[in-house]
């Protein structure tokens, strides 16, 4: 077995801490190299010396750098549906992050373009905090990323934009004007607002300046109605979210969003908070999922959500408390005032973790990852009744090696469920025919 | 491109002490998946502590000459560290043990990326919470605790081991 180099994200508390099981790899050993890669290699790549970065890799091994321009050599792939079903594909490797199409949903891919290229710096790129992709009804594409320091993790977000198609992409721009922001997402509304939310330490940095403790970060939002040319808000709108967990959201039938997160409590206790955006977007109202009693440390495993079309909350997150541990579901009909008491699901007999929710067509899905010591396999489960009922969990993927965050997505036909795993590459599978993802791996890249 | 031999000595001599300073440092065993149990075997029938630690775990650090000492208190336990932090903060680490007077400890570190399966390995609930301490009896029973080295199931395990 070769050696690798990884990045692991730490935070602690006062009585121990969590390592992110998820890591980002950089440096990975090519067994099982060109297996089912969808994309094929660039021009540029070929010509500009893509493995030549391996120089950046303080005390990496001899070991061969898989640094190409493709899914399988990234730690993340984060997709997203434009208006005309292009699939688009945003990932990153080594210090550039790369944006691929897909006019086939996923069986084909574009040669992937260079969309930005961070320089002295470490790209969030792990399951909880990557590059995000958003396509927009114009046709402009918006890719997003957080760029910190390799000892720190003072965040700053850039957006860079593509109005021809993803062809070229603009130079790189802040979010803010000042940094301490990570894990951003983007929402797009039906009538065209992209809503932009994050993780935002400046009241944190302000605290610390005046000598006051402060826990965890804040949850910012903005919104953009110029296709990401600018954002508007961009305020801290709650202080005190867990400053390591994603951030969820979805769009309410009113088409206002919807955001998830993991919360600090007292006594520092992080369980988690679901809230609505007010119209004017000035304020989070919502209320608290559960009581789980987790006073360990931050877990680097936030919380998903899914808004159904008659406005019921629909969250699945993880835990390890004293009240409650493994994979839970729960919902709220009542704009957060209320949440149904939560509901294990998962074996944990296999270290259940990392769920995604979804709500599409009628139907709810969750998916999440288990793992029997060897194989990790993605387990899926849909609900007709607004989650009062599930199906039965069948597995629809797996993978022996080290596997992103599984990621559902809406498209028009459907719910898709997109996984990147180190020994497949990159996989979508099709979720709303009966059956479809029924095959353990469908190979989509070998169409 | 010339060169002087002044420089190119100079070069030279540089190189050899970082050579020199990395030959110094400490020798991290690779972890890798399967070392948790092949761990086991090779202490198989004596009392044995497995240690994982981070140098960006400050409650870890904070405890590292605790473990130096229940090291030297307590001989009939053998007591492996495992850095959790990758090959480049080995020396670091290193620092960070001889500092604490653990220099002459067994000492692994962290070489397999699917950092899932590492945890899994030893303890399925385990999802890398920091420090972390498998402590396996001499008949092979395995107790897992998250926690500092005070935690009441470390201090009474350590106790009938090695009273």
């Amino acid at each position: 077995m070769g050696w690798t180099d990884r990045r692991v994200e730490l935070a602690w508390t006062s009585r121990a801490f969590v390592l992110a099981a998820a890591a980002a790899v950089f440096v990975i050993p090519l067994a099982g190299a060109e297996t089912q890669s969808a994309l094929p290699r660039p021009a540029e790549a070929a010509k500009g010396g893509e493995g030549g970065h391996a120089g950046h890799q303080m005390g990496a091994p001899a070991a061969p750098a898989c640094l190409d321009p493709l899914p399988r050599c990234a730690a993340t792939a984060e997709p997203a549906f434009g208006p005309d079903g292009t699939l688009w594909l945003a990932f990153p490797v080594g210090e550039k992050i790369y944006v691929a199409s897909s006019r086939d949903s996923g069986a084909s891919f574009s040669p992937p373009v260079v969309a930005a290229t961070v320089n002295g710096g470490v790209i969030d790129a792990n399951g909880e905090a990557r590059p995000k992709i958003a396509a927009l009804p114009n046709g402009t594409l918006l890719v997003s990323y957080t760029a910190r320091p390799e000892k720190s993790y003072d965040g700053e977000i850039s957006l860079v934009r593509s109005t021809d198609g993803g062809k070229t992409f603009s130079a790189p721009a802040p979010l803010l004007d000042s940094s301490g922001q990570r894990f951003d997402i983007f929402l797009l509304s039906p009538k065209g607002r992209l809503y932009a939310a994050w993780l935002d330490k400046r009241d944190a940095a302000a605290a610390k300046e005046a000598g006051e403790a402060f826990a965890g970060s804040g949850v910012a939002v903005g919104w953009s109605d110029d296709a990401g040319k600018s954002f508007a808000g961009k305020k801290i709108l709650m202080d005190h979210s867990c400053e390591c967990c994603r951030v969820a959201a979805a769009l309410g039938p009113d088409g206002q969003p919807v955001f998830a997160w993991r919360h600090v409590y007292d006594n520092n206790l992080r369980d988690h908070y679901v809230a609505k955006l007010s119209s004017d977007g000035a304020t989070l109202a919502g209320g608290r999922v559960s009581e789980d009693e987790w006073a360990t440390g931050c877990p680097h495993q936030g919380p998903s959500l899914a808004v159904d079309a008659a406005g019921t909350w629909h969250v699945v997150w993880f835990t390890n408390g004293k009240a409650r541990r493994g994979l839970f579901y729960a919902s709220s009909a009542d704009d957060g005032k209320s949440f149904s008491a939560p509901q294990k699901f998962g074996d944990d007999a296999r270290a259940p973790s990392r769920a995604a929710i979804l709500f599409s067509k009628g139907k709810l899905y969750r998916a999440w990852k288990e793992f029997d010591g060897a194989t990790t396999s993605l387990v899926l489960q849909s609900s007709k009744d607004s989650g009062k009922s599930w199906s039965a969990p069948r597995t629809v993927a797996t993978t022996a090696e080290i596997s992103d965050h599984p990621l559902l997505l809406a498209g028009k036909a459907g719910a898709y469920l997109s996984w990147l795993t180190k020994a497949e590459g990159y996989r979508l599978l099709p979720l709303w025919r009966e059956g479809a993802a029924a095959a353990p791996q469908p190979a989509l890249a070998k169409k | 491109m010339k060169v002087s031999r002044a420089r190119l000595l100079v070069g030279l001599m540089a190189l050899a002490s970082v050579m020199g300073a990395q030959a110094q440092a400490l020798d991290f065993k690779p972890y890798a998946r399967g070392s948790f149990s092949e761990l086991r075997k090779a202490h198989a029938g004596r009392p044995l502590v497995i240690h994982f630690w981070s140098v960006t775990c400050a409650p870890c650090l904070a405890e590292l000459s605790d473990w130096a000492r229940i090291a030297r208190e307590r001989k009939g336990i053998d007591i492996v560290f495992v850095n959790v932090d990758g090959e480049r903060d080995h020396v670091k680490a290193g620092a960070r043990l001889e500092k604490a007077g653990l220099a002459g400890a067994v000492h692994y570190g962290f070489a397999d990326d699917f950092l899932d399966r590492l945890f899994f390995e030893v303890d399925r609930s385990w999802h890398g919470d920091l420090p972390f301490t498998a402590m396996v009896d001499a008949k092979g029973a395995l107790v897992t605790v998250t926690g500092p080295v005070d935690e009441p199931a470390i201090v009474v395990w350590l106790s009938k081991a090695s009273p």
